[in-house]
């Protein structure tokens, strides 16, 4: 239970949340000038619901990652979770605190990361800005130093943290803003899309430091992102969230099991294969030159296998699990469709 | 207390080294600022030379004027560089959501917002005021009386409270309004009229004027009642003005404070 300085126990989830919405009022803005000019004195406004009634537990050190396509309310959720908004409805608490009620006992233990805003001093270097944490969090200066230096060589960035800011690439800027945001060794990280616009090294390098201070201080973490990479590198466990609600919560290996029924199987054929060899492997498939890729219900594989391998002209096989983007795009794609007629009928 | 202080301090800090990161920049402030002040202290010593007197027994002859202009100059100096910056990229971070970093910070967020930008080339206006308060004050008949001296501080502080209240309550608007980018110009105009004495609001539309920025928005007691205190006597009223301009500064603190915090459980973020 929590306690009254707001601890939680370690078997209590760090973040509970219960029919959490919130709704935002839209002006909409009409088109032509007189259509402007009778807007200054009437404007249409409606409502949108941005979050609708989510329920949703977090243990303490879970990483997980929230996903859903632009404007499903996964940032909205993040910002209510972190005190930045108030909800219209529902309740939540993070680390035992009601976020927005902005305590400084529960700002302490969190940190939020955003990839498309800036936190640092633009013209300064990084180096003043964890200065300027170490005081706003009143770090004491040996342990600041110790964890800045084990941040900084983890990422390895020594060397940018007294060059200015805006000097800095993308993915540098990026290192560092996650290294100002664990100096105070928050119990609670909010990750919004922390790796958009990286390239691939960036990504793979801040996808090894996540996963070793997560699990060096069993932090708890909750990601949102659009690339998959992030998930299967970081995530156990996965949220899709669409139109404001929760579509799917549950772990990365179930998501493959529930909503896909086959494998995908490629074969490497010693040439072209005609059009008969392909009706004889009697599975739907794609043709790409030598290569085969083959579509194969789970509930066959075992059986299908040895058959197609039968073929002397098989080089190489492969079997895998249906792509997570393609699994993830199916689920919005569904979930499109069933929110298309109910907004008709509104 | 003393946390806030060496966050300031560290906040001083950082704008002195982006100043002197760009120091063309900052020169430049300085000069147009100065420039500014002259070509405004020009336009005085030109009204004197048509009269001596702003006014019929108003007291305000060449010097007790400059001195009022001095203060006025020292008060709008430390607005200037302590306040109005953070206030003007306060509508920026609304609109770009900038904003939402600060509220995750452990720390007010008002302070935060008001005092995170110090503009150094504002000061420069300040130190000119202090040099002119000297010369004024050093050719006044009867030197300003030592009760005088102990008030002008206290005024001085109780006038930038109150001008301070105010660009916070403008500023705070913005949170509302989304995008706020004529908030300077009306801090302009709204400030522009405690930049005279308040003598001169006379007559059948003076009048309620000088009633409308006393006792609403008290702006002219901003710089008229310091002035006043180190150039005229202390009398029985004018102990009353420094009482209810301590008075306006608090209350305009507190109103202000409730206005910020109140569109602060507005704020909306922005999209990312």
């Amino acid at each position: 239970m929590h306690n009254a300085t707001g601890a939680v126990g370690d078997a209590e989830p760090v973040i509970r949340v219960t029919g959490l919405a919130k709704e935002y009022r839209v002006f909409d803005k009409p088109e032509g000038l007189l259509a402007s000019v009778r807007a200054l004195f009437r404007r249409r406004s409606r409502t949108v619901e941005a979050v609708r009634g989510v329920d949703l537990e977090v243990a303490r050190g879970e990483f997980v990652a929230l996903l859903g396509p632009n404007g499903a309310g996964k940032t909205t959720l993040l910002k209510m979770l972190s005190g930045i908004i108030t909800p219209t409805r529902g309740t939540a608490t993070v680390l035992g605190h009601v976020p927005w009620e902005r305590a400084d006992d529960f700002r302490r233990r969190f940190a939020l990361v955003m990839g498309q805003r800036n936190q640092l001093w633009w013209d300064l270097p990084a180096a003043e800005s964890f200065r300027l944490h170490q005081e706003i969090y009143r770090l004491d200066p040996a342990r600041f130093a110790r964890t800045r230096d084990e941040l900084v060589d983890l990422l390895g960035v020594r060397k940018l943290i007294l060059q200015p800011v805006r000097e800095l690439s993308l993915g540098e800027r990026m290192k560092l803003e996650l290294v100002a945001a664990l100096l105070h060794e928050p119990e609670v990280l909010f990750l919004d899309e922390p790796t958009i616009g990286l390239d691939v090294v960036a990504q793979h390098t801040i996808h090894a430091f996540l996963r070793h201070v997560q699990a060096e201080r069993q932090m708890t973490v909750i990601l949102t992102t659009h690339y998959m990479k992030d998930v299967a590198a970081l995530c156990e466990r996965l949220v899709v969230i669409t139109g404001g609600e929760i579509l799917y919560d549950g772990s990365l290996a179930e998501i493959v099991d529930r909503f896909t029924t086959h494998k995908i199987v490629t074969l490497d054929l010693d040439a072209e294969p005609d059009p008969a060899r392909i009706a004889r492997l009697g599975f739907p498939c794609e043709v790409r030159g030598p290569r085969v890729v083959l579509r194969i219900d789970r509930a066959r594989i075992a059986d299908a296998l040895p058959e197609l391998l039968r073929d002397s002209g098989v080089l190489d096989v492969s079997v895998e699990d249906v792509p997570l983007e393609e699994i993830v795009a199916g689920l919005f794609r569904s979930a499109d469709r069933r929110s298309q007629p109910a907004e008709a009928s509104r | 207390m003393l946390r806030y202080l060496t966050i300031f301090g560290t906040f001083v800090r950082a704008c002195l080294v982006r100043d002197l990161t760009f120091r063309a920049n900052f020169i430049l402030e300085c000069l147009t600022s100065l420039g500014w002040m002259s070509m405004n202290l020009a336009f005085y010593l030109l009204v004197f030379t048509f009269t001596p007197e702003i006014g019929r027994d108003t007291g305000w002859t060449r010097e007790p004027f400059f001195a009022f202009v001095a203060t006025g100059m020292i008060i709008n100096s430390i607005v200037q560089a302590l306040f109005m910056p953070s206030a003007e990229e306060l509508t920026e971070l609304v609109r770009t959501g900038g904003l939402d970093a600060v509220l995750v910070k452990p720390l007010d967020a008002q302070f935060l917002l008001s005092m995170h930008r110090v503009d150094f080339s504002a000061c420069a206006n300040g130190l000119v005021g202090v040099c002119l308060l000297a010369w004024a004050v050093g050719r006044f008949e009867t030197p300003p009386p030592a009760a005088a001296w102990a008030v002008y501080p206290l005024l001085l502080l109780c006038g930038v409270a109150i001008l301070y209240a105010l660009v916070i309550m403008l500023a705070a608007a913005t949170i509302h309004l989304g995008r706020n980018q004529s908030l300077y110009d009306f801090w302009f105009y709204l400030t522009n009229f405690s930049r005279y004495p308040a003598e001169i609001y006379s007559g059948p539309w003076g009048s309620p004027l000088r009633a409308l920025c006393t006792f609403v928005i008290p702006i002219l007691l901003v710089v008229n009642v310091p002035a006043r205190a180190i150039t005229q006597p202390l009398t029985g009223a004018a102990w009353w003005a420094v009482g209810g301009t301590v008075c306006a500064a608090v209350a305009a603190l507190v109103v202000s404070r409730v206005v910020f915090q109140r569109s602060l459980a507005r704020y909306r973020s922005a999209s990312s």
